[in-house]
């Protein structure tokens, strides 16, 4: 075949390769495309709503719940909590949608080592969750800001950092689920375990009354997301709550590649 | 080429491939036969670096697979067609696999047509037929040009057609000077296809030698005998069991010989005076001859108490 010598000067591969590989099956299945719609209605749908909150507890008798000008930026924060799982369900995607049709040998045959592969699909799905994050918040809040009037407070650096904590946020918590579903194979039980560790456990633990269960769920991955980017906590600074989620992050990346390495395709 | 040193893989306590140790050449059609469960896919998966061998090393080109900074220029491989996302298009398949391994983008186009899929490989994965997704798994294989290919029973879900495609590929592969090593339980396919074939039974070498060999060496190289009177035909079948000779009469007037030749049967039956109207001999076939060399290592033999 004459394509013999011509492709073999071709360069590539190795990580930019796995890279390259997994941006481009990110962006040809339209589970991606319908995932990132959803939460982009669930983001204007969530900021509209806690806007409308705002202007209810401004404007009611009680002036205990009064909120006063509220930084648009958090009401793009506050709808984080349930756009992420939109998110989370895109970057679960791309894992296990390759494990439950068997696509994940094919992927292994293409990248055999395993660190590159799963570097490049948590570097993908962290890029995809995190500028989603980010423009979805930027839009959000934005689109949040006519409704709340005189209580939409709008600075561009607070903002700016508001926007970019949301994409820190998601990047990191796509790469977290990402590592999850590696580790697991199967999307419900990743979904299960997603939801457990982002959502229930904490909230069981918050409510317990119990002030050491409380602190424990401070260093939940959504809680200490949460404080970082609302910028405020009892128990740390909100520059840690950064490093906690990142440590999250990191060490779901480091089980799910032992459990790849260890693990026959 | 592709080298198995000592190659061995155990589940917990079952032997799925045991002490394997070959050579698969280039510029051959290499066939791999095996009953279903004798280990010939574990084989190609840990050629691949998909299993991890328990002992032993699988070689490709001298080097283990994933140690090729673009393995897919090395070798080439169709180990299971539905392991495609069924979502995602057949071209943007083979384009994102191209990505992983630096192959240039016309290259995808190149191996759409040449196994005839370009017309459809805009549409999704899941929408094609078993054919169709053998064909995109063999565009796969080939996609990297590399001097390795191993195809795991290529011709499932092809039409007549596309069998023929199939081994005329292999052959015109092998002249080429690449390595080509083939699974399959179609005998009469192996029979056409392969020079030579690597027979494994419970993930145990069985057989290592060209086809011609393979077939010389089947005991059941047999000959036929009618004649119009069977009762002298039992005579001459009498005769014959004195001298060691295996003779069953499969009708009146139809006997089967073996542990005998052409020229021996027909002396003997002149001596006594036999009428024949046919003495000749009946060319074994591959799938005899398999059928002796991995009889008792059948993973799954069906039980067949009457039949035997």
């Amino acid at each position: 075949m004459t394509a013999m010598t011509e492709t073999r000067t071709a360069t590539g591969g190795r990580l930019p390769g796995a890279v390259a590989a997994e941006w481009t099956k990110a962006w040809t299945v339209r589970s991606t495309y319908w995932n990132l719609f959803g939460a982009a209605v669930l983001m204007g749908l969530a900021c509209l709503q806690l806007a409308i909150y705002t202007l209810n507890a401004n404007g009611n008798d009680d002036p205990s719940d009064d909120k006063g000008v509220v930084a648009v930026g958090t009401i793009a924060i506050g709808a984080v909590d349930l756009v992420q799982f939109v998110l989370i369900g895109l970057a679960m995607l791309l894992i296990t949608g390759e494990y439950s049709t068997g696509a994940i040998r094919a992927t292994l045959q293409w990248i055999p080592r395993r660190g590159e592969m799963l570097a490049a699909k948590t570097a993908v799905a962290g890029v995809i969750g995190g500028a989603a994050g980010t423009v979805l918040a930027a839009a959000g809040s934005l689109a949040a800001l006519p409704l709340l009037g005189r209580w939409g407070g709008f600075e561009f650096g607070p903002w700016l950092g508001d926007v970019l904590a949301v994409g820190a946020y998601l990047a990191l918590i796509s790469v977290f689920t990402v590592s999850a579903g590696a580790l697991l194979r199967s999307a419900v039980g990743t979904l299960i375990v997603i939801f457990l560790v982002v959502l229930v456990v904490p909230a069981s633990l918050q409510a317990s009354g119990i002030t050491a269960f409380q602190r424990v769920a401070d260093f939940m991955p959504a809680v200490a997301g949460a404080a970082f980017m609302r910028g405020e906590s009892d128990t740390y600074p909100p520059v840690l709550g950064l490093l906690i989620l990142a440590a999250w992050a990191a060490a779901a990346l480091l089980a799910g590649h032992a459990a790849l390495r260890r693990r026959d395709a | 080429m592709i080298t198995l040193t000592g190659l061995t893989k155990r589940y917990g306590g079952t032997t799925a491939v045991a002490d394997l140790s070959l050579t698969i050449e280039p510029g051959l059609v290499t066939g791999f036969l095996g009953p279903n469960g004798a280990g010939k896919s574990t084989t190609m998966r840990m050629i691949l670096g998909l299993d991890e061998p328990t002992a032993g090393t699988a070689l490709v080109s001298g080097r283990r697979y994933a140690r090729f900074r673009h393995p897919l220029r090395e070798a080439g491989a169709l180990l299971d067609a539905r392991a495609v996302h069924p979502g995602r298009g057949g071209r943007n398949h083979l384009l994102a696999m191209a990505r992983s391994n630096g192959i240039p983008r016309r290259r995808v186009e190149e191996v759409l047509g040449m196994v005839g899929l370009s017309d459809v490989a805009g549409k999704r994965a899941g929408t094609y037929s078993l054919g169709m997704g053998q064909r995109l798994g063999i565009a796969g294989a080939l996609l990297g040009d590399p001097p390795v290919l191993m195809f795991d029973e290529p011709v499932n879900g092809l039409d007549p057609d596309g069998v023929r495609w199939v081994r005329e590929l292999m052959r015109s592969l092998a002249a080429e000077g690449r390595t080509v090593f083939v699974s399959s339980h179609l005998m009469s396919e192996m029979e056409r296809t392969a020079d030579r074939l690597v027979v494994i039974g419970k993930g145990r070498l069985i057989a290592d030698a060209p086809v011609t060999e393979i077939l010389a060496g089947s005991s059941r190289r047999r000959i036929r005998v009618r004649g119009p009177h069977p009762e002298s035909l039992r005579e001459l079948a009498a005769h014959l069991a004195g001298r060691g000779v295996t003779a069953d009469e499969v009708s009146p007037g139809e006997l089967l010989l073996s542990g005998t030749t052409v020229e021996s049967a027909g002396e003997a039956a002149h001596r006594l005076g036999v009428l024949l109207h046919e003495l000749s001999p009946l060319e074994a076939t591959l799938e005899q001859a398999y059928m002796e060399l991995t009889a008792g290592s059948t993973e799954f033999t069906a039980s067949t108490g009457e039949a035997r």
